[in-house]
């Protein structure tokens, strides 16, 4: 377990022709585990992550967007314009050298830039090539425009979540777009990995982004499907749980961008069994209110939740999250605190486990990144280099994958096909 | 391809993991593995979790369980009692993979930590899924689902700013955790089949769920600003017609217009036009405003306070027809017709649109899964990803409550005897 160690994918080559998050964050990933992995891009159709922010304070550009440069550490940098015949020659070229393709490219973008798996194997036989188009490359949706913030409401994330009195506001991101897709896919991508390792045999990996959705989702398809029952928001109750919810706890004064400001603080406290309400209302020290009749039980609980949470949010309004949850664990209570980005960026349990990663960026800086979403004992992920600037390594990669001669490059500049 | 081979069709997984890694081990089983679950006698808790097959609640019945345990057999043993931890022992020997979610500390009480399996079978991964990790000061922290996504910060996010933080729905702490987890089980197994190694995987339901923040980490680290819960509201400080959630005849779309990569504002107005709905935005001052309504106008009014003066009522009217039209339509009809015309407009799509889903059904993505002993086929979540040549495959349905107990002990070596003997201690204890 040295820094130069061996890792599980060293030698393993990736073109990734995805923008976005789903695609980037497991290349990403691939990367971390010791692949090479070029990412393709084009000044004819940047992506768009690399535009939205948060920046740098003073900065702007391509190439300094906090967002963008926490889904493409440790790739390399290549732009080409697929929308040239030249481009695509290279695409191919560079497609021929992989073991891996990716994209999150739609199916018609695709086919114009003959990018189809059909393609691929003609110049690279045993290629895993991994789509993750929206919703698959047949049915009679194919087509549809869609990407992160319809892909909530598409897939049963709005209405299912959220509370009953309101619209269907969704959880606020573009949330399928970060784990469940690019993480399904990385598993999708290992198996084929391990079945071309034993027989020489690639294969096509297609993750409709809509189908990877709604398989998160699946107590509320089965309760209609079996029971017929359309399942409608309920904020943060549960049925086999009470209390079950975030509580209100003291306002902090944190000094932010435009001065010093109130900061709405809030804790998680759930009760799944008697044991864990006793802890907790011993944690309370026992308060009167909490030894009525009418809490005794879970399904009393349930019946006066209303009652209960209103009592709850009285004793924690005067406390911060950080003392509620230790006092509360302490005492066999789950508890947690609702984090905000400052929060998970000072939280010293992940200060401890080195989960942020800082590497310096040559126009961004040092900013925060996201470490491992696993860990390996043996193989652990290395975050060696940043983001890469757009078109950052088209010399090396033009030399060094594509065997290109200086000449060349610089034609293919002037003609636009390295854009 | 009911013969095509299963990429982990050589594989075992004892799955020790109780509700956090129950979807890691149904990734690794369709794909092929022979999972054996292990439950307490008592049966897992997932089992009481609803919902309930028919409503009747029960430990074979519970439509969560059903769909998290599919492709997996299922063995009770008492972990507290010898017998059972010598059963453990022997089945871990035959493993290759042992998901579990004990509590750091726990599993070693028992004798059966990452060094005891290892001890066994030298190259075995362990996968361990938890609320915060192997270490760390919160690493011994009770974590249930909400506190996984409050710790991980993308509750913070959810919901509307005059309600509470809001917990995402369907336990999705245990299944990033799980995704994350299975993703970093096969990665090890790569890992062992090039060198013989095996290794401990470590998860934490937190980590798990960070990079799911979108952006509000790197808003603090680079701005000091912190990116707080808006419900429906966009970023912009005034209200912007046609992006957001909208009522219809029966139920609600998402509406995203004027938005790169959709048809321009003007082409809606030319629908509402056709429908004989767009009452006077075809006139002055709407039709020139819609002519340039977009992302860029938009921004450029957040830092306009004459121009959001001039045009703010004129805006607020526009998204009072569009409420309208849309109001008088049915979702479909609005999601159907708007993606016609490129118009970007999803459907608030509610678990009976996703049953009826044409695009799912076209692509036969629900699984048929019989249950004899309910004398029916329940229809499930199918595939997250196809794989052409190792296809995914539901292999059987979840099983009942220590179902294959005599049949892994046997396969174990047991005799009908001692098998009998064993049910009878277990029973007792």
């Amino acid at each position: 377990m040295t820094e130069n160690g061996p890792l599980p994918l060293d030698g393993i080559k990736v073109a990734d022709f995805s923008w976005f998050g789903a695609g980037p964050i497991c290349a990403q990933a691939l990367g971390v585990y010791g692949a090479t992995v070029v990412r393709v891009e084009s000044e004819s159709h940047v992506d768009a992550l690399r535009g939205i922010g948060p920046f740098p304070q003073g900065k702007t550009g391509y190439n300094v967007s906090g967002y963008f440069n926490n889904f493409n550490m440790n790739k390399l940098s290549v732009t080409l314009n697929l929308n040239t015949s030249k481009g695509r020659e290279l695409a191919l070229k560079l497609i021929a050298w992989s073991d891996i393709f990716l994209t999150n490219m739609t199916p018609r973008i695709l086919e114009r830039w003959r990018l189809t798996y059909d393609d691929l194997i003609k110049v690279r036989p045993d290629i895993i090539a991994a789509y993750q188009p929206m919703q698959g490359f047949d049915g009679p949706h194919r087509d549809y425009l869609g990407f992160g913030a319809v892909l909530g409401p598409i897939t049963g994330f709005n209405h299912l979540c959220g509370f009953p009195h309101r619209p269907p506001v969704g959880v606020g991101t573009n949330y399928p777009d970060y784990v469940i897709n690019p993480m399904h896919t990385l598993v999708a991508i290992m198996a084929a990995l391990r079945h071309r390792r034993r027989t020489g045999e690639g294969q096509r990996i297609e993750l409709a982004q809509i189908e990877s959705s709604v398989a998160a989702l699946g107590p509320a398809i089965m309760d209609y499907t079996a029971n017929g029952r359309v399942q409608e928001r309920a904020g943060n109750r549960i049925a086999h749980a009470a209390p079950h919810g975030a509580f209100r706890c003291k306002t902090a004064k944190v000094t932010a961008v435009f001065g010093e400001q109130d900061l709405e603080r809030w804790c998680v406290i759930a009760c799944f069994d008697n044991e864990q309400w006793a802890g907790f209302r011993a944690a309370m020290g026992n308060p009167a209110w909490a030894e009525e009749q009418r809490f005794a039980t879970l399904d009393a609980r349930k019946e006066h939740e209303d009652d209960l949470e209103r009592h709850i949010s009285a004793w924690t309004a005067e406390q911060s999250p950080e003392e509620v949850m230790q006092r509360l664990q302490a005492r066999g209570v789950p508890a947690g605190i609702v984090q905000s980005g400052r929060d998970t960026l000072q939280d010293p349990h992940l200060k401890q486990r080195n989960y942020y990663v800082r590497l310096e960026h040559p126009e961004a800086g040092a900013g925060a990144q996201d470490g491992p979403g696993f860990r390996l004992s043996k193989t652990p992920a290395r975050f060696a280099m940043p983001s890469p600037c757009l078109g950052e390594h088209n010399e090396r990669v033009c030399k060094e994958v594509l065997g290109l001669s200086d000449e060349d490059i610089a034609n293919l500049l002037v003609e636009q096909v390295l854009y | 391809m009911p013969d095509a081979p299963a990429a982990l069709h050589d594989v075992r997984v004892i799955d020790l993991s109780g509700e956090i890694g129950a979807y890691c081990t149904k990734l690794l089983g369709d794909l092929g593995a022979d999972v054996i679950k292990v439950e307490p006698p008592t049966g897992d808790s997932s089992r009481g979790v609803g919902p309930f097959y028919h409503d009747q609640p029960g430990p074979e019945h519970s439509l969560y369980f059903f769909n998290l345990n599919t492709s997996k057999r299922g063995i009770t043993l008492d972990l507290r009692a010898d017998a059972g931890l010598d059963v453990a022992r022997k089945l871990i020997a035959t493993a290759d993979i042992v998901v579990e979610s004990f509590r750091p500390g726990e599993l070693e009480a028992l004798g059966l930590g990452y060094d005891a399996p290892t001890a066994l079978r030298q190259d075995i991964i362990v996968t361990s899924i938890t609320g915060f990790g192997q270490n760390g000061p919160h690493a011994g922290f009770l974590a249930p689902d909400i506190v996984g996504v409050a710790m991980g910060g993308i509750m913070w996010l959810a919901g509307d700013p005059e309600d509470p933080p809001n917990v995402p729905y369907g336990f999705q702490g245990y299944i990033s955790a799980s995704i994350q987890a299975a993703a970093g089980t096969m990665m090890a197994l790569y890992h062992r089949d090039i060198t013989g190694e095996g290794q401990h995987v470590d998860v934490s339901m937190q980590e798990a769920l960070l990079i799911s923040q979108e952006t509000a980490m790197q808003t603090w680290d680079l701005n000091k600003g912190i990116r707080n819960r808006t419900g429906a509201r966009t970023a912009l400080p005034f209200p912007v017609p046609g992006i957001g959630p909208y009522q219809t005849t029966d139920g609600w779309i998402w509406s995203y217009l004027g938005t790169p990569g959709g048809a321009p504002w003007t082409d809606v107005l030319k629908w509402m036009e056709e429908e004989g709905a767009s009452e006077d935005l075809s006139q002055t001052p709407y039709s020139e405003i819609i002519a340039k309504l977009d992302i860029r106008y938009l921004t450029g009014l957040a830092i306009d306070k004459d121009g959001r003066e001039r045009d703010g009522p004129h805006l607020e009217y526009i998204d009072q027809v569009l409420r309208r039209f849309y109001a008088a339509r049915t979702k479909a009809y609005l999601y159907e017709h708007g993606q016609g015309r490129r118009i970007l407009i999803g459907i608030v799509s509610t678990p009976e649109d996703l049953a009826n889903n044409a695009q799912l059904n076209a692509r036969d993505w629900f699984q048929q899964v019989e249950h004899p002993d309910l004398g029916e086929t329940l229809r499930y979540p199918g595939p997250p990803y196809r794989l052409s040549k190792t296809p995914w495959r539901i292999t059987r349905r979840a099983p009942h409550l220590g179902e294959h107990n005599a049949e892994v002990l046997s396969e174990l070596g047991y005799s009908p005897s001692q098998i009998e003997a064993f049910a009878g201690a277990q029973k007792a204890s």
